[in-house]
Order: C-alpha cells, then sequence, then structure tokens
C-alpha cells in the first residue's frame, strides 16, 4: 500500500525537478484510481510534497480528495486547497488547466453546499489571477467566482474581472464548456443589474442570448426573461438584437418568455395603468422566476418614461397637470418623481413651490467645456483602441498559415473544421 | 350549373389567377348615420350596373331613414337590368325586415308614416323566368364558344368569352366572370384588345374588392403600347381615365392616400365616364380629400387649386371647393366646420367610408402644423379659436403632435404659449456622435467575444441522451438546478 503511495511521491519529485510536466500530468491523471483507494493516507502525502515545487503532484491529490463521496475531514481538505492555490507554482499549474479548473469548481460547490461563501471569494481571484495568461483571458473559474459573490451580495470582487472586455477564452483541454460561459455572463449580468449598472447588464445579458446555440438552454431562458426587463427600464423597448443570434431564441425561448412578452407589448403604449393590470395577471409567474424586482422597476422606469415625455412637449406644466398626464395619484407624488429626476440628471427642470408649476430646461450641456472634451477624447480613444485591437486580429489571421493555404485556393480538401475560426472572424 | 364542369375540363388550358375573394375586405364598422342629405334618385342615376346595386345597399346598411327608399330602388334595379335572381331575393328579404321593422317601430309611436307601403311578396314568377332565361342564354353563348374554338377564330373566340363574362357579371357571378375576363387574354389581338381585358378584370376586381388585382392590371393597361395612330384621341383619353380612377381607388382602398390624389387628379373632366365604378363627383371627393390629407400648400396649389381640369371636378361639389380654398386660405374653423357637415354624406360613400376618420384626423393635423408653422410662439386660446376647440382639447392634440415629431415646438402649458423649438444643431451632432461611439464599442467588443467563442467551439447543444428526442425542449447542458437566484 504505502509503496505506490511512496512511488508516487518519487515520481512526482523527480518529474518536477526536471520539468518533465506533460509526462507528468498523464502519470498523475493515471494514478487518480490508485489515490483514491488509499484516501485515508492522503494527508500525509500532502505533507511529504512541496506547494512550489510539486505543485502538479499536490492539485492530483487535491481533485482526487474532492472526487471522494462525503469528503472527508473537509475543514482540513478546504484549507489545503486555500493554501494550494496561494501558493502554488502558476508555471506548473498551466500544464494541467482542466485538473486545475475542475478544483476549483468542486471547492466552490462544496463551499456553497455548506453555505460558506465568503471564504471562496479571496483564494479563487486569486487562483484566476494566477492561471491567466493575460487579464483579458477568460477562465471557467470566473462564473464560480461570479456565483459565490453573489452568493455573498459582495459584488466588488466580480467586478475585478466583469469590467475587463475578454477577448480570449481558456480552452482547458478542451473541458471548457458552454454551461461555465453562460453562467458567467448570466451571473454577470445579475452582478450588474444589483449595481443599477443597466448598461453593462443589458450587454451581458445579451452576450448569453447571442450565444451560438442548437438546443433550449435554460441559462439562455432566464437571461432572455432578465434581458427583456432590463431593456425595458433601460430603453423603454426590447432593443433589437444582433443578426447572429440563434434561432433558437425566436423560435423555443420567446413562446416560453409569454408574460414577458406581454409586459413589453403593453409597456410600450405607455399606459401605467394597462401595465398595473398585466402585472398584476402574471405576478405568480414573476414571483417564480424572482423577477418581480426587476418588473416593479419597470413600473417605476414608464413613469420616469412618461415624465422625460412631457420634457419634449412642454415648456410648463402644473403638477396637478403632470399627475393626471403620467396617471399619478396626487400632485405630490408627481412632484417627488420630478424631484428625484433632476437629483439624477434623468430631466432638466425646476419647481415653482408657489404655484406648483414645474418648468423645464433644455439640456444645459453645450459641448464645450473643458471637461466635456476631455471625455470625449477618451471615448475616441477608446474607439481607436478597439480598432487597432480589429486589425491586430486581421493581421493574426492573415499571417495563419492553414488560412493562407485554404484563401490562395491551392488546397480545396482542406479539413472543413480547421479554419472555421478565422474563417468566421473574417466575415465580420 | 351542368356546364360548368365540362367547360373548365375541356376548354381550360390556361392558369387564371383568380383570388380570395374577401382577401382585403377590411372588417366592416358598424355605425348609423342619421342625418343624411343625399337625393337617392339622383345620387343612383350616376352608376350602373353593380356599382349602383352595391352603393345602394351601403347606404340601406347605414343609414336607417333612406334604408327602405333605397332598398327598394335596388330592387327594382334588379329586376329590370339583371339575371341577379339570388341578389333579388336577398334585396327582398332585407326589405321585408326593414319594412316590418318600421311598421312596429312607427306603431309604438302612434304615428303612422304614409309611405310605408307593405312589401309585395316574393315575385316568384320572375324569378323563374330569369333563371330559366339566364340558363338559355348561357348555355347559346357557351355553344357559340365552342363553335368559336373549333373554328379557332381567335377573334370570335376572345369575344365569346367577353360576352360570357358579361353574362356571368349579370348573374351576379363575379367568380366565373373574372375568369371568363381573364380568358380573353390570351385570344387578345391587338393592344386594343388588351386594354379591354384590363378594363373588365379591374372592374370585377373592384367588386371583388381585391386591390391588389386591380393595381396590378392597370399596371399592364398601362404598358400596353399605345395605338394612338388608329384609334381616336378620345377612346384613349377615356381608357386612361378609367385606368386612372381604378388605380386611384385601389390606392384608397389600400391607405395610400398621396398617391391615390396624385392618380385621381389625372383624371380628364372631358372623359370621365365610368358609371360602373364612379361618378365624377366621386373623383372629386375622393381626389380633394386625399389631396388635403397629404400635399403640403405648395402641391396644393400647384396640383389642386390651380389645375384646370380638377377645378371642373370641384365645381360638382361645391362644398369641397370651398373647403378646398378655405383650407389653403387658412381659414381652418370655417374648413373644419365644413368638412363637419359633410361628413355624414361622406359615411355613405362606400368606398371612402372606411377612411373618412383618418382622413379628417390627417386633415386636421396639417391644418394644426401649417398654422403654426410661420410662427415662433402662438398663443394657444386664439389657436383654440382658429380650430373650434378648447385650449385642453388642444393641447393634447398638440402634444400628439409634437410627439410624433410633425411640430417642432414645445407647450408653454402656464402661459398657454406655444414656442417654436430652436434645435440647436451643435449639441444634437455631439450627442449622437456619443451614442455612435458607445454603440460601436459596445458592438465591437461583442465581436471580439464572438470570434473567442467561435475560436473554442463553445456553442449550446443538446446532451447526448436526450438529444435523439426532439431538440425542441430538451434541457441544454445546464439544468436549472444549478441557477442560484439572488
Amino acid at each position: 500500500m504505502a509503496s505506490t503511495l511512496e512511488h508516487y511521491v518519487n515520481m512526482v519529485q523527480t518529474m518536477s525537478s526536471t520539468g518533465n510536466f506533460t509526462q507528468l500530468c498523464d502519470f498523475i491523471n493515471k494514478s487518480s484510481d490508485m489515490l483514491a483507494k488509499n484516501a485515508s493516507h492522503l494527508d500525509n502525502v500532502y505533507a511529504t510534497l512541496d506547494i512550489q515545487q510539486t505543485s502538479l503532484g499536490i492539485l492530483g491529490i487535491l481533485c482526487v480528495k474532492y472526487s471522494l463521496p462525503n469528503i472527508p475531514d473537509l475543514e482540513t481538505t478546504l484549507i489545503q486547497t486555500t493554501e494550494f492555490l496561494a501558493k502554488c507554482n502558476g508555471e506548473h499549474v498551466r500544464y494541467a488547466t482542466d485538473n486545475y479548473a475542475e478544483l476549483c469548481h468542486k471547492f466552490a460547490q462544496a463551499l456553497v453546499e455548506r453555505k460558506m461563501y465568503a471564504r471562496g471569494i479571496a483564494p479563487l481571484v486569486q487562483a484566476i489571477q494566477k492561471i491567466q495568461i493575460h487579464p483579458a483571458q477568460l477562465t471557467s473559474i470566473h462564473s464560480s467566482l461570479c456565483q459565490l459573490c453573489l452568493l455573498t451580495k459582495n459584488m466588488k470582487p466580480a467586478l475585478l474581472f466583469l469590467d475587463i472586455d475578454v477577448t480570449e477564452i481558456s480552452r482547458e483541454g478542451g473541458h471548457f464548456d458552454a454551461k461555465d460561459y453562460l453562467l458567467y455572463y448570466y451571473y454577470g449580468g445579475m452582478i450588474y443589474t444589483a449595481l443599477k449598472n443597466y448598461d453593462r447588464a443589458l450587454y451581458c445579458f445579451e452576450i448569453v442570448i447571442t450565444t451560438p446555440s442548437v438546443a433550449v438552454s435554460h441559462i439562455m431562458m432566464e437571461a432572455y426573461k432578465k434581458f427583456t426587463l432590463v431593456s425595458l427600464i433601460l430603453h423603454g423597448k426590447i432593443i433589437s438584437l444582433p443578426k447572429y443570434t440563434p434561432q433558437v431564441l425566436q423560435r423555443y425561448i420567446k413562446p416560453l418568455c409569454q408574460p414577458y412578452m406581454d409586459l413589453s407589448a403593453v409597456y410600450t403604449q405607455n399606459n401605467l395603468a394597462d401595465l398595473r393590470i398585466t402585472v398584476s395577471k402574471h405576478t405568480d409567474v414573476f414571483n417564480r422566476d424572482s423577477n418581480m424586482g426587476l418588473v416593479k422597476q419597470c413600473m417605476t422606469s414608464l413613469i420616469k418614461k412618461n415624465i422625460q415625455r412631457l420634457t419634449k412637449t412642454f415648456l410648463t406644466l402644473s403638477l396637478a397637470d403632470m399627475a393626471n398626464r403620467v396617471q399619478l395619484t396626487s400632485p405630490k407624488e408627481a412632484e417627488k418623481y420630478v424631484l428625484h429626476m433632476i437629483e439624477d440628471g434623468e430631466i432638466f427642470a425646476t419647481i415653482n413651490q408657489k404655484d406648483g408649476m414645474v418648468r423645464f430646461h433644455d439640456n444645459p450641456e453645450n459641448y464645450n467645456s473643458p471637461n466635456m472634451l476631455l471625455e470625449l477624447d477618451k471615448e475616441m480613444q477608446r474607439c481607436i483602441q478597439l480598432d487597432e485591437k480589429l486589425r491586430e486580429m486581421d493581421r493574426e489571421i492573415a499571417i495563419n498559415p492553414q488560412y493562407v493555404q485554404k484563401s490562395s485556393g491551392t488546397h480545396e480538401d482542406d479539413l472543413p473544421g480547421t479554419s472555421t475560426g478565422p474563417g468566421k472572424i473574417q466575415a465580420y | 350549373m351542368p356546364l360548368a364542369g365540362f367547360f373548365q375540363a375541356s376548354l381550360e388550358p390556361m392558369q387564371v389567377d383568380v383570388v380570395e375573394e374577401n382577401q382585403n375586405v377590411e372588417e366592416e364598422q358598424h355605425y348609423v348615420v342619421e342625418n343624411a342629405s343625399i337625393d337617392l334618385d339622383h345620387y343612383s342615376s350616376q352608376y350602373s350596373g353593380l356599382a349602383r346595386l352595391n352603393r345602394l345597399l351601403f347606404i340601406a346598411e347605414h343609414c336607417n331613414s333612406l334604408k327602405i327608399e333605397a332598398l327598394r330602388m335596388a330592387l327594382n334595379y334588379t329586376m329590370k337590368t339583371t339575371f341577379n335572381t339570388s341578389l333579388y331575393q336577398i334585396i327582398h328579404h332585407k326589405l321585408v325586415l326593414a319594412t316590418s321593422g318600421q311598421r312596429v317601430g312607427s306603431n309604438s309611436s302612434s304615428n303612422n308614416l304614409p309611405d310605408v307601403a307593405p312589401v309585395n311578396s316574393v315575385d316568384t314568377q320572375w324569378v323563374e323566368v330569369t333563371s330559366k332565361k339566364a340558363a338559355l342564354k348561357l348555355e347559346k353563348l357557351d355553344t357559340d364558344l365552342k363553335n368559336y374554338k373549333s373554328n379557332s377564330i381567335k377573334e370570335s373566340i376572345r369575344r365569346g368569352h367577353d360576352d360570357l363574362g358579361d353574362h356571368y357579371l349579370d348573374c351576379g357571378d363575379l367568380s366565373n366572370a373574372l375568369k371568363c375576363y381573364s380568358r380573353a387574354r390570351d385570344y387578345c389581338t391587338s393592344p386594343k384588345h388588351v386594354v379591354n381585358m384590363c378594363l373588365n378584370v379591374i372592374k370585377v376586381s373592384v367588386y371583388l374588392q381585391n386591390w391588389s388585382h386591380v393595381q396590378s392590371y392597370v399596371n399592364k393597361a398601362e404598358a400596353t403600347p399605345d395605338t394612338s395612330s388608329e384609334n381616336s384621341k378620345d377612346i384613349n383619353q377615356t381608357i386612361s381615365s378609367r385606368l386612372k380612377c381604378a388605380a386611384g381607388l385601389a390606392d384608397l382602398a389600400t391607405r395610400k392616400y398621396k398617391s391615390a390624389a396624385k392618380y385621381f387628379l389625372q383624371v380628364n373632366f372631358d372623359f370621365c365616364e365610368f358609371p360602373e365604378l364612379l361618378s365624377p363627383s366621386n373623383v372629386a371627393t375622393y381626389g380633394a380629400l386625399c389631396a388635403l390629407a397629404t400635399f403640403d400648400r405648395k402641391e396644393l396649389q400647384a396640383n389642386v387649386i390651380s389645375s384646370s381640369s380638377f377645378k371642373q371636378f370641384l365645381e360638382l361639389e361645391p362644398q369641397l371647393r370651398d373647403i378646398m380654398s378655405k383650407f389653403y386660405e387658412s381659414k381652418y374653423a370655417s374648413c373644419l366646420t365644413l368638412l363637419a357637415e359633410i361628413k355624414d354624406n361622406l359615411l355613405l360613400d362606400m368606398y371612402v367610408a372606411p377612411h373618412v376618420n383618418t382622413l379628417y384626423t390627417q386633415i386636421r393635423n396639417r391644418a394644426l402644423c401649417q398654422y403654426f408653422s410661420p410662427y415662433l410662439s402662438a398663443d394657444m386660446r386664439k389657436m383654440a379659436e382658429a380650430f373650434n376647440t378648447t385650449v385642453g382639447a388642444l393641447e393634447d392634440e398638440l402634444m400628439q403632435l409634437i410627439l410624433d415629431g410633425q411640430i417642432k415646438a414645445r407647450i408653454d402649458s402656464h402661459n398657454k404659449i406655444l414656442y417654436a423649438k430652436d434645435a440647436d444643431q451643435r449639441s444634437t451632432t455631439f450627442e449622437k456622435a456619443i451614442i455612435m461611439g458607445k454603440e460601436y464599442q459596445r458592438r465591437t467588443k461583442a465581436l471580439i467575444l464572438r470570434s473567442a467563442v467561435i475560436k473554442c467551439q463553445i456553442h449550446v447543444k443538446s446532451p447526448p441522451r436526450e438529444g435523439l428526442q426532439g431538440g425542441e425542449m430538451s434541457i441544454a447542458p445546464a439544468s436549472a438546478s444549478s441557477i442560484v437566484r439572488n
């Protein structure tokens, strides 16, 4: 018994020191059964191996420990994982990104099951930063981090990653699943929604529902529901989706979200009373989907939108008249809304309390202040950077041997799968 | 109709594009007009054939005071001029219902009207004789046509088809009439015949309210090369006027008011004889209303008011002429009052009735826009006066127009003044540019991400087990249990 473990330790140590990592990964994957049989001694092996020098060996052990039924001595394992994620050698573990990601998922899952969400956040942040080649690379660990952040209602750590626009996805040995991708952006959308950054939230949900797909995913469906609501709150209508949106959405998902479609149809009529009726009709569905909060925000946003419409048509308007036109109960309520909207910079107006009149102004922004120009310049820089990124990608494709071969037309019987990536990008 | 089957089997080499009858017929609104001032005798004498019957029936449907008279006239006309026994029976039935209803009503109010005479019972003899006559004529025409066919004289075959079509039309069998008329197409030898065939098809299609058909045949007729050398100019003028009438009618029915107006304005007054479809005063009404609703001031001046040929039409409808000039002189209050006066009569016109409200709203909106266009600020009280309305109602109307972007202005609700809005081009350009930039960034980022996704071949697919049993509802890798809800 002990001899096989000793053999494992020896192999790991020798191969790590000689830098023979690919073979080592194979060896570790093959010995997982053996390790599972010797579960009781794994802690000893863990203690024997050095985290920095033989990260891969430890990774193998930890993975096995999480795969055991009713993880024995969980607390130790969690501490060991935290320690490992903090101290392991990034260079080494990058040879086993699939195992590494699996470990992180299982770690997060174990914490979720035992409701100890908070203690997972810091280790996972470290874990992601360690495994990423550059900050704009997406790993499957991202989704677990977002899940933990949502559960603790502590959004900041996730923003660290969400605010960076992904340009590359880690393959993780072919184990990167569409589920992790969808979940990351779905959770991301929820995080941004919670922070009321609706623009960004809408972007995340849009990414989820435009993911190439041939089957109905529940994540996509939930995302579409939230997409509808956030789009209504932000734009007052369902924004149009890009052409590459999968057909599944139109054909199967939309019919499954009928209450939401009803809601948006009524919303565009700008009639608050009708909206209330529709909402109360579908309250059960909204509550079941846990979207009631967003639906309520939709109603508020309709009131705001109607007030904004008034600013386009009126220079002055009495509060009573406004309450009447927007279907509010009293001038007092109208005043409250106008006040909040002025404070938030959503409309430009002054209230004359003496005679109860609201006077609407034009947007005072004349686009000639230094601050505004700076802002403009920043926007332009961002566009230029994006453009450069596109050029770079274009160049990469242009010098890709497969692409050159295909486009020069010498090998027409090229494998179809090999150049789909470059071909697609070219099409855009 | 024992012949029909044989007829179709033996002689039908060509496909006839008969379209479903009620395809374009809109849902009839139910309304009743009380104060109509139409002289039915004069009115009905302007039309012939089915047009007269249809119009009379339409009036009967929508106007109680004229109902019985209209039905009586329709009944007599049917008996005198057509073989249409089924229509006769329908009208008779309606008449019986109407008179009995009226008598009950008048009895209860104990005020017996003198002209409510009991209706004769169904003239069964007439029905029988007419049906027999019709069948005989049909048989004769059919054998004639067969003879022509066996002799294969194109001209005679064409005439045979036309005659048969005429007969079907007389009997009220519109779809068969359409078939016969369109069959004549293959035997047309001269452009004149083609145009004739088109006119026939157009006529029947109008009765069938198949407007797309009307439009396509108008185009076809207009595309036929002109043969002015052999034909006298007058005939050409008549034909083109008829085509314009039909095209205008079709555009009106399909709510393309502007092009309808243009067509009606092109009709030549001296050659406007189309009693199977329209009377000249119809042309005046339809043309004037559509023009008022869709033309701007300049177009109105150039195409309507100073048009010598349309002036003659307007003379037929003096009220409309007044409306037109009042509108042009910006006397909107009297213009709108006059319009309101003729509204009831318009509602009894079967072609314009469904569009009256839309056209009136458009005319009113246009008037509001025109009224305000020269001003920087306008007193809404005066404006309300000019439009015969209250300030509150005017405010709502203006609000709608501003939201639609038809008037660029804002309302000072406190002082009741409408101010023109001076758009700052520079600011709007900046605003637009920023929005465009944001949109570009958003799209590009999404695309870069998408290229990464495609590179990694990430896509949602059915799990292998459930994939086989119909992919529709299969659950993708992510099951609901893995979704955390906050």
